[in-house]
C-alpha cells in the first residue's frame, strides 16, 4: 500500500509536467479550435434560420401550400433546435461530442440535399424541418459542451466570441437572395448543403479532452471500497476525494466550483490561474481536471454503463430549476421585443427604412456588448451569475421604460440600451450553467434546459402576437418582456440556499463514509483540512 | 354595370400633373380639375378639356373647378384626358384611363431541365374575365391552348384572380419570355414573365467544388491527427520508461518519507 502510494506520488506530478511543457500549447490550440467550430456553427445555424423567410416565398410559389402550412417548416426547424436537446444530450454522452457533431453536420447536409427533390409541403416539413432541426441541435449541443470543457478560465469570453457569429448573419440574407436569383431554390439548397458540409472538418477539430495518461491504469484500483485511494498523489487525490465525497455516492462526478468541500481545491486552481494570466495559468485548471478525469476515467466508465439511458437527475436538482427559470424568462424577454420593435416604430410613424436601422444598430451593439461582458466576467471579480442577474434587471427596467419612447432618437436609445444589456446576459448563459453544475453533467443539464427554453421560444411569438391582438398596442409586449426580464433573475437569489441544501444532502453520506474508513487513513475530509498543502502543491507543480 | 367615379385633382402652375385611373369594368366617371388655393383668385381666360385633339364639352362645377362626365363602356373611350386652364399662367392635368396593369416578374423564374415550373400571374384588385397565356417563339407570340399540348402545359383556373401555368418536362427550348394576358371588360392587359432553364450541372459545379474543399480539409485534419498521435505515443513511451527508472530508484529510499507525509495529513 505504501509502495503504491510512493509510486503514485511520483507518478501524479508527471502528467501535469508533460502537459506543462509539450502539449499544453496544443491544448490551448484545441480550445481555440473548439471556439472556431462553435463560431462557425453559430454563423451557419443562425444564418439558415434567418434566411428561411426568403425560402418561404419560393416554397409558396413553387411547391404550393398556404402560408400557414409553409411556415410550419420554419417553426419545426427552429423549435427542434431546442426541443431535441435532451435526446441529443443522451447521444452525446454515449458516443462523444465529435461523432455527434459530425452526425449533426451530416444531417443538415443531407436534409438540404433531400429538400432539393421536394414536391410537397409535408415532404419539406420532414426533410427540411425535422432533419435540419435535429442536425442543428446536435451541432449546437456538441459545440457548446466542448467549448465549456475546453475553455475553463476564459469560458465567458470564448462563448461571447463564438456567439458573435450570429452577428454575421446579416450577410447571409443578400447572399441567399443572390443564389436564389441565379440558381433557383433547388440550386441554392444544393449549394447550402455543400456549405454545411464544411462543418464536418470543423467538427473534427473537437478533439475529445484527453483521458489517456500513463499512471492511470494503476489508478483503476481506486474504487470506493478499496483503501489505496487515499494514497493517490496528493493533489489529484485531494481533488478526487473532494469531488467523490461531495457528489452523490455512485454517479458520474462533476466538479462544481461552488461546493464547499471542493472549494479550497478549486479556488486554489482558480487563484493560481487568475492572476498573472501566464500561458501556463490557463491550462492549469484544465490540466488538473484532466488529471482528475484521466485517473477517474476507468471507474467513471464502469459507472457510466450502469447509468440509465436518459439521465433525469437534473430534474431533481434545485440548481437546475433555478437556471431553467431564469433561462426561460430571459428567452421570452429577448425574443418578444425583437419581433415587435419594427412594428412599433411603424405605428409611431417612423418609416420602415429608418426602422431597419434599429435592427442593424442593435445587432452590432449586441455583438460588441457580448464580447465586453464575456471579458469582464472572465476577470472573476465576482461570481458570474451576479453579472447575469444585473444585466437581466437592467434589461427589464429598459423594457419597462420603452413605452415612453415615442420618437426616433428615443427609440434608438432604447434599442442600443436593450442590445447592450441583452448582449451582456446572453454571453453569460453558458458560463453560468457551467458554474452552477460543472462540466461533467453539462450535457444532461443543457439538454433539459434547452428543452424548456424551446417551449418558451415556440410559445413566445404567438404569445406576443396574442398580446398585441388583445391590447391593440405594441407597448404591452414591451411591458411583458420587461416583466419577464425582471422575473428571471429572481431565482438566483435562491442559489446560495440551494447550494446549502445540496451540500447537506451529500454531507451526511460523506460523514458516515469518513467514520467508517477513518481508521485506514483516508483523506476523505482531507481537502478542506489541508487546503494549504493543496495550494502549495498546485502552485509548485503546475503553475 | 355602371358606377359613378369622381376624381378631383388640384392643378398647380407650371407643374404637369398626371393621374392613372384603372378601370376593371365599364363605369360612368366624372373627372374634374380644380385650381389650387393659392391661385384661386387668378383670372381665368380659358378652360379646355381634350382627349388627344378632340375637345370635350365641360361643365363648370364651381368658380374654380371644371369637370367632364364620361360613360366608359368600350375600349375606345379609354385614353388620356387633359384639362388645361389658361390664365396668367397655364397649368394642365392629365388623366390616364386604362385597363388594370398586370404585374409580371422582373426576375426570371429559374428551373431545371426535366423538372416542372410554375408561372403565376395575378390581378387581385380587379377580376378579369379570362386569362390567356402566350409563349414567345422567335418574334411571334403563340397562344398556349390547353388542348394543344395537354401533357406539357397545365393551366390552373381555380381562382379567377390568379392564373397558374405549369410547364412539365422542361427542356432548353422552353426558356424565354412568357406573357399572361388578362381580358377585362374594357380591354386586355399583358404581364411579362421570364423563364430560365438551367441544366443540373450549373449548380452542381460549385457544389462539387465545395465538397472537394471539404474532403481536402478532412484529409488534412486526419493526417495531422495520425501524426500527432504517433508523436504522443512516442513521447509517452519515453516518459514511462523514465518513470519506471525513477520509481525503481525511489523505492529503495523514499518510501518512509512519503508515508509519513500522508499520515500527517
Amino acid at each position: 500500500m505504501q509502495q503504491q502510494g510512493g509510486e503514485r506520488k511520483e507518478g501524479k506530478p508527471e502528467p501535469p509536467a508533460v502537459m506543462g511543457d509539450g502539449s499544453q500549447g496544443t491544448d490551448r490550440g484545441w480550445a481555440w479550435a473548439a471556439v472556431l467550430h462553435f463560431f462557425l456553427v453559430n454563423v451557419f445555424v443562425m444564418g439558415m434560420l434567418k434566411t428561411f423567410g426568403i425560402f418561404f416565398v419560393a416554397f409558396q410559389e413553387d411547391v404550393g401550400g398556404s402560408s400557414e402550412q409553409v411556415s410550419w417548416i420554419g417553426s419545426i426547424m427552429s423549435s427542434l433546435r431546442f426541443l431535441g436537446a435532451p435526446l441529443v444530450a443522451v447521444v452525446c454522452r454515449r458516443i462523444g461530442e465529435r461523432p455527434t457533431s459530425i452526425l449533426g453536420a451530416g444531417l443538415v447536409s443531407g436534409g438540404c440535399l433531400l429538400s432539393t427533390q421536394a414536391t410537397s409541403v409535408p415532404f419539406l416539413c420532414v426533410s427540411m424541418g425535422l432533419l435540419l432541426g435535429m442536425g442543428f441541435c446536435c451541432l449546437y449541443q456538441a459545440a457548446a459542451v466542448m467549448t465549456a470543457k475546453r475553455c475553463r478560465t476564459r469560458l465567458a469570453f470564448s462563448n461571447a466570441i463564438a456567439r458573435s457569429g450570429m452577428g454575421l448573419t446579416f450577410l447571409t440574407a443578400p447572399f441567399t437572395q443572390l443564389l436564389i436569383d441565379t440558381y433557383g431554390w433547388q440550386g441554392t439548397l444544393l449549394i447550402f448543403s455543400g456549405i454545411m458540409l464544411n462543418l464536418v472538418p470543423s467538427s473534427m477539430l473537437l478533439r475529445p479532452v484527453r483521458t489517456q495518461l500513463p499512471p492511470c491504469p494503476k489508478a483503476s484500483h481506486e474504487d470506493r471500497s478499496s483503501a489505496p485511494k487515499g494514497e493517490a498523489g496528493a493533489l489529484a487525490g485531494h481533488l478526487e476525494e473532494a469531488t467523490n465525497g461531495a457528489a452523490q455516492p455512485r454517479s458520474a462526478q462533476d466538479l462544481p466550483s461552488t461546493e464547499a468541500p471542493a472549494e479550497p481545491c478549486s479556488t486554489a486552481a482558480v487563484t493560481t490561474a487568475a492572476p498573472g494570466k501566464a500561458p501556463t495559468a490557463s491550462s492549469c485548471p484544465e490540466t488538473i481536471n484532466e488529471v482528475v478525469k484521466s485517473c477517474r476515467s476507468l471507474p467513471v466508465l464502469k459507472e457510466e454503463k450502469s447509468q440509465p439511458l436518459i439521465d433525469f437527475s437534473p430534474l431533481k436538482d434545485p440548481l437546475f430549476f433555478i437556471f431553467t427559470w431564469s433561462f426561460l424568462f430571459s428567452h421570452l424577454a429577448y425574443f418578444v421585443p425583437i419581433f415587435h420593435l419594427v412594428a412599433r416604430a411603424r405605428t409611431l410613424g417612423i418609416s420602415s427604412m429608418d426602422a431597419s436601422y434599429f435592427i442593424s444598430v442593435a445587432g452590432i451593439t449586441e455583438t460588441s456588448s457580448q464580447l465586453l461582458s464575456g471579458w469582464i466576467a472572465d476577470q472573476n471579480w465576482t461570481k458570474k451569475y451576479h453579472y447575469h442577474a444585473a444585466y437581466l434587471v437592467l434589461c427589464g427596467v429598459t423594457n419597462l421604460l420603452c413605452p415612453l419612447a415615442t420618437t426616433f432618437p428615443l427609440l434608438m436609445t432604447y434599442a442600443v440600451t436593450f442590445a447592450i444589456f441583452c448582449g451582456g446576459f446572453l454571453a453569460l448563459v453558458l458560463p453560468v450553467l457551467v458554474d452552477l453544475v460543472g462540466v461533467q453533467k453539462l450535457h444532461s443539464y443543457l439538454g433539459f434546459a434547452s428543452f424548456f427554453a424551446g417551449i418558451a421560444a415556440v410559445g413566445g411569438p404567438p404569445l406576443a402576437g396574442w398580446l398585441y391582438d388583445s391590447t391593440q398596442t405594441y407597448a404591452c409586449s414591451f411591458l411583458f418582456a420587461g416583466a419577464c426580464a425582471l422575473l428571471s433573475p429572481v431565482s438566483f437569489f435562491l442559489e446560495p440556499l440551494a447550494q446549502r441544501w445540496k451540500l447537506q444532502k451529500v454531507h451526511v453520506p460523506m460523514q458516515s463514509e469518513a467514520i467508517l474508513q477513518g481508521s485506514t487513513g483516508r483523506t476523505g475530509f482531507g481537502c478542506s483540512q489541508t487546503s494549504t498543502s493543496a495550494d502549495l502543491q498546485c502552485q509548485s507543480k503546475n503553475c | 354595370m355602371l358606377r359613378w367615379l369622381s376624381f378631383v385633382v388640384p392643378g398647380e402652375s407650371d407643374v404637369h400633373v398626371e393621374k392613372n385611373i384603372f378601370l376593371g369594368s365599364a363605369v360612368k366617371i366624372e373627372l374634374s380639375c380644380r385650381l389650387a388655393d393659392k391661385h384661386s383668385h387668378m383670372k381665368i381666360l380659358q378652360v379646355t378639356w381634350k382627349k388627344g385633339n378632340e375637345t370635350i364639352k365641360h361643365i363648370n362645377k364651381t368658380e374654380i373647378s371644371w369637370g367632364i362626365q364620361l360613360t366608359v363602356s368600350e375600349n375606345r373611350k379609354l385614353g388620356s384626358y387633359t384639362c388645361t386652364v389658361t390664365g396668367e399662367k397655364e397649368f394642365s392635368v392629365v388623366f390616364h384611363l386604362q385597363v388594370p396593369q398586370i404585374a409580371g416578374r422582373e426576375k426570371p423564374v429559374v428551373s431545371y431541365k426535366g423538372d416542372s415550373a410554375i408561372l403565376i400571374c395575378e390581378s387581385r384588385s380587379y377580376t378579369p374575365i379570362a386569362w390567356t397565356w402566350y409563349m414567345t417563339n422567335g418574334s411571334e407570340q403563340i397562344a398556349i391552348n390547353d388542348s394543344l399540348m395537354l401533357d406539357k402545359y397545365v393551366i390552373d383556373k381555380a381562382d379567377a384572380n390568379v392564373t397558374h401555368l405549369k410547364i412539365l418536362k422542361l427542356t432548353e427550348e422552353d426558356g424565354g419570355t412568357y406573357w399572361c394576358e388578362a381580358a377585362f371588360e374594357l380591354g386586355k392587359s399583358k404581364g411579362k414573365l421570364k423563364l430560365k432553364i438551367l441544366s443540373l450541372m450549373v449548380p452542381l459545379k460549385p457544389f462539387l467544388a465545395i465538397v472537394a474543399e471539404v474532403v481536402i480539409l478532412i484529409t488534412l485534419i486526419f493526417v495531422f491527427e495520425l501524426y500527432s498521435k504517433k508523436k504522443e505515443k512516442r513521447a509517452e513511451d519515453e516518459k514511462e520508461f523514465d518513470q519506471i527508472e525513477q520509481l525503481k530508484s525511489e523505492e529503495s529510499n523514499g518510501v518512509e518519507s512519503n508515508s509519513a507525509r500522508h499520515r500527517k495529513v
